[in-house]
């Protein structure tokens, strides 16, 4: 079974009837794996569509829950759950639970460090007091604003006003949660959320591979969101100074927000800016501050370490890239694709106008970055399929599109893996307009490829 | 990917019921048992497929049951005209199965699985009517159909469910207007099998219930059947268990009722 991910959240959802032998034939430790491996920080399984489960048919599921968290610090349970089913998973594991139990998908994504959407207006209950404290302070330390019933009477009454609320949280229970570095992009920038205590461990959990390909797809702008941090060794100081140094290289800004050094020397402190890392109080210090978010090269990525060339395994694999973009987007619109033009060169775009861009990168045996351009229209078109109705909504263009693209990303991961060429793709990056893509992509050699659909035109670049 | 010249060509394709199937369902019709099975008998695939089905495990006969006539008598004229229709359906089967990990053997066995599931129900909903009956043959054709239209598609079907909760059948209408369920009436209509069948099958989709309270309510039955069995692990690995999207709500209010007809614990 494969789980749909977002916003860091990867979901898998069974359906009908779950006993100790069709759990286990319905979702497999590899499955799980594959999951974390395309970024997700937390591992759910929805009940939404299950009408009846026994002991055995969860405890297939928390068996490897287990073993994935041990592994991989990241938070696992279930979610989509009524009432009745609620207290039928308490009444199997008595408050003994090492997973997490989120009532909705939407209550699970709230606590996802990888989630961007934050500063929510949420409602919460738990019988348990530890509970409503615990639920309180993630919610609280990922950027929500939790307003606790202490009493399921006071709870009541507090939602007879639900419109004051975005979100309201009950039969919820968190288990032990993740300890990865989470990571999530916020416009131009990129955020990793780190805590706890910093040591040695740093170099395990977080993806050095993923920094370096951001760095060659033209982000600049790293912060590390260590408001969790309660202190940080030598080790850890190393591996950031390390980072740091690396980062400038390509003219890259490391940042560091929230970090107290109560607990740390604040001799660290000065290394760490000896190195190149900047300080800040507060996430909205940098990211509401335009004029900084420039100097710091959010909103530029023109200065390439070094401009890279095409090379010959790319070109070989090119139309692999050209299959895998237009089958799926055939796929998705159910257009078909005419090819018109392709040329080795910087990319460039005619008319601009009602054009949306994505990209997404990937690293491995070899690395480079697809940009694809495209009408609004094939955009509008491939979101008919995702949620069913054409949209006007801006967002949820972007966000399908966004999509689109992962899924031309995974395509290409499968078509690279059938020629024994291993790559991973990064997230996909979104753009509302060509300028803003230019900002990125202004200067880069590429092939790009012109193609129609349906007579709207469609180009894609491939670069490094 | 699906477009609605391929579904129209695939219908188009689905040869006209044989003559000897034709005869067998018209004098099972009349309740003409020892007639059917000698005209059954020379049709060789026919005689073969209903051996091998009622000589099932589920079916519970003790000793192998081997002469046509014979298993028509012991059946009766609802449940064989219920295995009829079951081969009719099974002669739209792939030889070999991509998009789903199964086979002639396993398919059969789903067929087999419903058609007893659904005789427990009816004879818990005291239901005799022999349309009614063969009415669940209809629906495996529904998976048939899923085979036909997605075997050269599976990666794209994987890849686009990694980003959406989406179903087949959702995928389907979305790109065509038609869904799973609406080809399998267009066949049985080529077939000229029953219209209270193709509404009763039409309405375990779980997304389009009948007016018709009866059909209604053994739609709901249906659809809860269905999921029943897709839940074991032989379908779930097959990759059955969400070919279509299982509506809980539609169920809900037979769902103890279901459990204790089905012994679910």
């Amino acid at each position: 079974m494969r789980a749909v991910i977002k916003d860091g959240v990867g979901v898998f959802h069974p359906q009908g009837f779950l006993d100790g032998n069709s759990s286990l034939s319905m979702l497999s430790i590899e499955d799980i794996e594959a999951t974390v491996k395309s970024n997700a920080d937390m591992i759910l399984v929805s009940l939404k569509k299950v009408i009846f489960f026994n002991r055995n048919g969860l405890d297939a599921f928390v068996k490897m829950f287990q073993k994935v968290r041990a592994q991989k610090h990241i938070v696992v349970g279930f979610c989509d759950y009524n009432a009745k089913k609620y207290e039928a998973i308490n009444q199997f594991y008595k408050n003994d639970a090492s997973f997490s139990l989120f009532i909705t998908q939407e209550v699970a994504t709230l606590f996802a460090p990888s989630f961007k959407n934050q500063q929510k207006n949420v409602l919460l209950y738990s019988e348990d007091k530890s509970q409503r404290t615990a639920i309180a302070i993630e919610l609280h330390d990922n950027g929500h604003n939790p307003i606790i019933a202490q009493s399921y009477k006071e709870f009541e009454q507090k939602l007879k006003n639900e419109a004051a609320y975005d979100v309201v949280i009950k039969d919820t229970f968190l288990g032990q949660m993740g300890q990865k570095v989470a990571t999530r992009v916020t416009g131009n920038a990129i955020i990793y959320t780190v805590s706890s205590f910093l040591d040695a461990d740093i170099g395990n959990t977080f993806n050095i591979n993923y920094h370096n390909n951001s760095l060659n797809v033209g982000f600049r702008l790293f912060i590390f969101d260590a408001y969790k941090v309660v202190s940080m060794n030598i080790h850890a100081l190393n591996f950031f100074s390390k980072l740091a140094s690396s980062s400038a290289e390509y003219n890259a800004t490391i940042c560091f927000v929230g970090m107290s050094f109560d607990k740390t020397p604040i001799s660290f402190k000065e290394t760490l800016e000896d190195s190149g890392i900047m300080f800040f109080e507060q996430m909205d210090d940098i990211l509401q501050d335009k004029e900084l978010l420039e100097e710091l090269g959010a909103s530029s990525a023109a200065s390439i370490k070094n401009k890279r060339t095409l090379n010959k395994v790319m070109v070989t694999e090119l139309p692999n890239f050209i299959d895998a973009t237009v089958s799926t987007i055939e796929m998705m619109t159910n257009a078909k694709a005419k090819k018109e033009s392709a040329k080795v060169d910087a990319i460039n775009i005619d008319n601009k106008n009602g054009k949306i861009a994505s990209s997404i990168g990937f690293y491995g045996d070899m690395d480079g970055m697809v940009i694809l351009v495209f009408p609004q229209e094939i955009a509008k078109q491939a979101c008919a399929l995702l949620i069913g109705e054409e949209t006007e909504d801006r967002e949820l263009i972007l966000d399908t599109l966004a999509e689109l693209v992962n899924i031309v990303g995974g395509k290409v991961k499968t078509l690279l893996g059938d020629h024994h060429v291993s790559v991973d793709i990064t997230l996909p990056r979104t753009y509302d307009n060509i300028d803003s893509l230019m900002e990125i992509a202004q200067g880069k050699k590429g092939v790009q490829v012109d193609l129609t659909f349906n007579n709207d035109k469609f180009l894609f670049f491939l670069t490094r | 990917m699906i477009t609605q010249e391929k579904i129209e060509y695939y219908i188009e394709k689905i040869p006209p019921l044989p003559k000897t199937l034709r005869a067998t369902l018209q004098l099972l019709n009349e309740g003409e048992l020892t007639k059917a099975a000698k005209v059954a008998k020379l049709d060789a695939a026919l005689s073969s497929y209903l051996k091998e089905l009622v000589n099932k495990p589920i079916y519970g006969f003790k000793n192998e049951v081997e002469d046509v006539s014979q298993i028509f008598g012991i059946l009766g004229v609802s449940k064989s005209q219920q295995v009829v229709y079951s081969y009719m359906i099974s002669l739209l089967s792939p030889d070999s199965w991509s998009f789903f990990q199964l086979n002639r053997n396993s398919f059969y066995a789903l067929q087999a699985e419903l058609s007893v599931g659904w005789q427990k129900i009816l004879s818990h909903l005291s239901i005799e009517d022999k349309e009614i009956v063969s009415a669940i043959t209809l629906l495996p054709a529904s998976i048939i159909v899923s085979e036909a239209l997605f075997c050269e598609k599976k990666e794209d079907v994987t890849l686009l469910r990694s980003v959406s909760e989406i179903d087949l059948n959702t995928i389907l209408f979305r790109l065509c207007e038609k869904d799973l369920f609406d080809i399998c009436e267009s066949i049985a209509k080529k077939w000229d099998m029953n219209e209270t069948i193709i509404a009763l099958v039409q309405a375990s989709s779980g997304i389009k219930p009948s007016t018709d309270k009866q059909t209604d309510s053994l739609g709901k039955w249906m659809h809860l059947l269905l999921f029943y069995t897709l839940s074991k692990p032989l379908y779930i690995e097959a990759g059955l268990n969400d070919f279509i999207e299982f509506n809980i709500s539609y169920v809900e209010d037979i769902y103890e009722e279901f459990a204790s007809v089905m012994e679910v614990s």
